[in-house]
């Protein structure tokens, strides 16, 4: 069927690539995601209402605690509040859309593909069934011998990619494309809130995506990184920490610039000390990678250690202190307007002040001795989790309602919600905190330990909160055609979003809008703006540029995304290699193959396809004035690979220095090797850089010659890299199955070696490209980029060979 | 006076571990609700004060459409509450640290008083006891006694693990298999057993009786059952039952 027959509406919402549209797919599915997962906790509540049940069978609770955790942490916190990001950030800094459009469509289809990955994972031999957290060494093949773990590394693997691909685009529009006049310090809140949460996303999930690589490595080929003891637990916990404690903030942080925003719409007053609730949330993104050792408190990580976390964990609650009182001090003289996102907001603020307190005892840890994996922590973190983030951000839903709709939603019922959300709420976890004894993740309980009441009444508490969503959902639902007309400023707010007609046109603004010295916006040429009355028809008007945003739509975002998918299914579907003694499976090959053809189809048709940008002249983008939109892009894409191999080196050194006893050097690769790749590999940063200056003064023979003897040095290079495999393996001793010196120099070579392969790919497309004639006009920015990539992963070589060659 | 207290708490409470939780928690408690009521308090009285009325008129600053609002908040009330919270905190932390002290700095092992020559408070060396191996299986714990020192086997029980009341009992847990922490509920102490790595906690009992001993961390489909007993015996009990195995 030729994408032309289908109904032109479904094709609508595959191809678009239009932020509204994006930022409506990431609430609706992220919606979805969230009744699921919310219906997977109401049936643990059922099953530990009482003692001694067995309504679910400790298998199916254990699959169901962990995909409940997992789906909320991954596929509705942050996804929620990239609804919002999506949907309001380009109005409230003037931009007429993300900086990649495409990209962000991309972002949304992988994230839609991760969540089915992980939700398939219950039909192949069981979901994921080991808390979250995926704790070593039982998520190693040996112990957990099931696809469906493959699955859910898969679904995480997609999300990163999505969550990665999505903070390179906020990132670039953000520093590059805010109205002018529209400086960093002018910006509301909540694109304060997501710009820290997209930095803290940059550099805590690269983390994550190397333990989860190292893990799929380990389940499918048998090496060694989790399933040792060098390796093992420690490995995990530190690497799954240091990204999972900025986690934390990167699901806070969103809804905290909901509610500040909201506070100050509904309070009538200017937020309180708003730059000083901005510069705490900078304060505790940057404490929190450093405290990720409290979630290892009693592993025996050490006396001196432990202490060191207890004070930063306890300093990392003074920035949010700030942040909580500058909120109370807005109500002072204010003009407090009780509407339900008003309600909303402010009880998030009461339910997050419990949860900061209950996360200081935590944070000690000594009391961590005795409160570490009980139901004091669930109590806590959900507290925060769906205290403050969730009611922040269902108070982010009935506050932007109006605008993405045009309609009002019915405020008494909202209240009804609120009020039945609230108690509902406290009921339901309060208890949890009296239940400081029960471990958390426990199937059932013995009627003989005493907990049987205080979790009847927490099951109670559930359903209450949970079918009180019922009535935001039919509340949202039935006013999308029944509400009175919202108008363009329903709460009288003063961000840019609420300046357009809601909901606002395809293309955002007629005029780009100006702020001027004096704090003042100017659409065109007309002064200032009435509070929010008669929104000017102004297609046309004035001396401001008008553009229309093109029906920008692209069938390639979703194929690519789908190809992912079909490759991901094909490398964790399949056969236990060896079913009588399972210790690493056998991908499906075909699927992986269908995967990767299909995605390079598709990414050259991505690539090929007419789909240009127009970028804006006059815009604010300090401090980044000087640095075109894409090249922002790879160095922020560049930072994000800086941590991803400073994990992977991180974990050679975890185990090397954990090993009693080590190959001494020279004895297992020889150093003249090592040496030769190294004089190949910057030579080829040498051509790499003679190709962009030949691009720059216009010769096509340098150009040609340049790009063609750096991808020969790439040849090069992996010939070598081969022939040192090769004869690793023919001594039959150094195989990835013998220990952690092969473990670690298979897979960090490896890694860096599909780097080099990914960059003669670039160069071959490059060579194409010039051979027409292309890049010597003043358009040689492709071999600029492809330049600043192949010096990266030359330098990263130069690291590599000292530290696998030469100690 | 102090030590009478001291003893009286030692007599309601089951192990020493469990006075210093309880001493911290409510330290902790303490603070937390003077903080909470303070802050509910606040924002209470400030949002029914300050509630839009019909007569009521926004305030002179209220940030309107068109323009940025004017930039409010004063450095010194940030100041204030963050010296503030910091004297808490500090609090907090100075006892954190005390108790972390006590709890993972082992005193000598006292449990096997009596069950070696060499061995117990009369002797003059006063040694320090053998510890005992916890060590975690996927479902069950696992309990090792030196039997006969030095280098005899050791006695190894599943499922139930005795002591004697009153004496110091040192411990090394680690792990057969995956990740579990071993707990001692009513005690209030835990740590986590790692395969390749052992934990040393330690408590001192303050009543007979049965505790009872549980998992921590999802360890697989049988992580809710798999449970022990901690018996606390009269001294005499505990070494007639050890000299019987």
């Amino acid at each position: 069927m030729s994408p032309e027959q289908l109904p032109a509406r479904i094709r609508r919402w595959l191809y678009t690539t239009n932020h509204k549209e994006i930022g409506i797919l990431y609430l609706i599915t992220s919606l979805f995601f969230f009744v699921a997962a919310g219906v997977l906790a109401l049936t643990m509540r059922s099953q530990l209402s009482v003692p001694d049940n067995h309504l679910l069978s400790a298998d199916l609770f254990n699959q169901f605690v962990t995909v409940h955790g997992l789906l909320m942490v991954f596929w509705v916190l942050s996804p929620f509040a990239f609804g919002f990001a999506n949907y309001i950030i380009p109005l409230q800094i003037g931009a007429r859309d993300l900086a990649f459009p495409r990209l962000n469509a991309m972002s949304y289809w992988f994230y839609l593909v991760s969540g089915a990955a992980m939700m398939m994972s219950f039909f192949f031999g069981g979901a994921p069934d080991l808390g979250w957290t995926l704790y070593s060494p039982q998520t190693s093949f040996k112990f957990t011998p099931t696809i469906g773990l493959n699955l859910g590394a898969a679904g995480l693997i997609l999300i990163v990619v999505s969550i990665t691909m999505s903070s390179v685009n906020f990132l670039v529009t953000m520093f590059k494309m805010r109205a002018p006049g529209m400086k960093l310090k002018h910006m509301p809140v909540f694109p304060w809130a997501i710009l820290i949460t997209i930095f803290m996303m940059l550099y805590a999930f690269p983390s994550f995506l190397a333990a989860l690589l190292l893990l799929y490595v380990d389940r499918a080929f048998g090496t060694f990184y989790f399933s040792s003891i060098q390796g093992g637990a420690l490995l995990w916990d530190n690497v799954f920490w240091f990204f999972g404690h900025p986690e934390v903030y990167i699901v806070l942080f969103p809804a905290i610039g909901v509610i500040a925003d909201a506070i100050s719409t509904f309070t009538r007053r200017p937020l309180y000390g708003s730059k000083y609730i901005i510069g705490s949330m900078i304060a505790a993104a940057i404490i929190s990678f450093i405290v990720w050792g409290h979630h290892m408190f009693v592993t025996g990580i050490g006396l001196t250690s432990t202490k060191l976390y207890t004070v930063t964990t306890i300093a990392v609650s003074l920035p949010f202190d700030v942040m909580v009182i500058a909120m109370i001090e807005t109500l002072v003289k204010a003009r407090v307007r009780l509407k339900a996102a008003a309600l909303f907001t402010l009880g998030a603020v009461a339910l997050f002040v419990i949860g900061g307190i209950t996360g200081v005892y935590l944070a000690s840890v000594a009391l961590d001795h005795a409160l570490r994996g009980t139901y004091f922590v669930v109590a806590h973190f959900h507290y925060i989790m769906v205290g403050a983030s969730i009611m922040g951000l269902i108070g982010g839903l009935y506050y932007w309602f109006p605008k993405m709709t045009g309609r009002m939603y019915n405020e008494g019922l909202a209240k009804i919600h609120f009020i039945f959300s609230f108690i509902g709420f406290n009921i339901l976890y309060f208890p949890m905190f009296l239940l400081l004894d029960m471990p958390r993740r426990i199937a059932t309980y013995a009627p003989s330990t005493g907990w049987a009441a205080l979790n009847l009444m927490s099951t109670v508490g559930g359903f209450i909160f949970g079918l009180a969503q019922i009535l935001l959902f039919v509340n949202l639902f039935a006013s999308l055609r029944r509400g009175s007309i919202s108008g363009p400023n329903p709460w009288e707010a003063w961000t840019l979003e609420w300046s357009l007609p809601s909901p606002p046109p395809a293309h955002d603004f007629d005029t780009i809008p100006a702020i001027a010295e004096d704090g003042t916006y100017h659409f065109g040429n007309s002064s200032g703006y009435p509070n929010g009355s008669g929104y000017p028809n102004g297609s046309k008007m004035g001396n401001g540029t008008v553009h229309s945003h093109l029906e920008g739509q692209s069938p390639w975002p979703v194929v690519v995304a789908f190809a992912a998918f079909i490759f991901f299914l094909g490398i964790t579907i399949g056969q236990p290699s060896n079913p009588s003694v399972p210790v690493t499976f056998q991908p499906f090959w075909p699927l992986v193959l269908d995967g990767a053809i299909l995605g390079v189809i598709a990414l050259y048709g991505y690539s090929r396809e007419r789909f240009s940008v127009h970028e804006e002249t006059n815009v604010e983008s300090w401090p980044f004035r000087e640095v075109p939109n894409v090249k922002l892009g790879i160095w922020t894409f560049l930072g994000a690979e800086v941590i991803f191999f400073g994990v992977l080196i991180g974990a050679y050194f975890f185990v090397r220095t954990n090993s009693a006893t080590w190959p001494a050097v020279g004895s297992l690769f020889e150093v003249r090797s090592g040496f030769a790749m190294t004089l190949v590999l910057l030579t080829s940063s040498l051509t790499a850089i003679m190709a962009l200056v030949s691009a720059k003064v216009g010769s096509r023979n340098g150009l040609m010659a340049s790009l063609f003897a750096t991808f020969g040095l790439g040849v090069a290079f992996l010939y070598i890299k081969a022939t040192e495999w090769i004869s690793l393996g023919a001594n039959g001793v150094f195989s990835v199955a013998n220990g952690l010196p092969a473990t670690s120099y298979f897979i960090t070579t490896g890694v860096h070696g599909v780097h080099v392969f990914a960059g003669m790919l670039m160069t071959l497309y490059l060579l194409v490209n010039a051979l027409k004639g292309r890049y010597l006009k003043g358009d040689y920015h492709a071999i600029e980029h492809f330049g600043l990539y192949w010096h990266f992963v030359d330098i990263v070589w130069v690291f590599l060979f000292p530290l696998f060659y030469l100690i | 006076m102090g030590t009478r207290k001291k003893q009286e708490t030692q007599k309601m409470a089951f192990s020493n571990t469990e006075v210093v939780f309880n001493n911290l928690f409510s330290l902790f408690t303490y603070l937390a609700v003077l903080v909470g009521v303070i802050v509910f308090a606040l924002m209470a009285f400030l949002i029914i004060k300050y509630r839009e009325r019909k007569n009521s008129q926004d305030p002179e600053d209220t940030p309107r459409l068109g323009r940025i609002p004017i930039v409010r908040g004063h450095g010194r009330n940030v100041l204030i509450t963050v010296s503030l919270s910091t004297i808490i905190l500090l609090a907090l932390i100075i006892g954190s640290f005390a108790a972390v002290d006590t709890l993972l700095t082992p005193p000598n092992g006292t449990w096997c008083y009596g069950l070696y020559p060499g061995y117990g408070a009369q002797s003059p060396l006063n040694q320090d006891c053998p510890r005992i191996d916890v060590t975690g299986h996927q479902f069950y714990w696992e309990f090792s006694y030196p039997h006969a020192l030095p280098h005899a086997p050791l006695y190894t029980e599943k499922y139930v693990f005795r002591v004697p009341k009153d004496a110091t009992v040192v411990i090394d847990v680690t792990s057969a298999d995956v990740f579990h922490d071993f707990g001692i509920i009513p005690f209030k102490i835990k740590t986590d057993a790692i395969p390749g790595r052992v934990n040393t906690i330690w408590f001192q009992p303050y009543q007979n009786g049965t505790y009872l001993i549980q998992c921590f961390e999802l360890c697989g489909s049988g992580h809710y059952y798999m449970n022990a007993t901690l018996i606390v015996m009269q001294v005499p009990q505990f070494q007639a039952w050890y000299n019987s195995t």
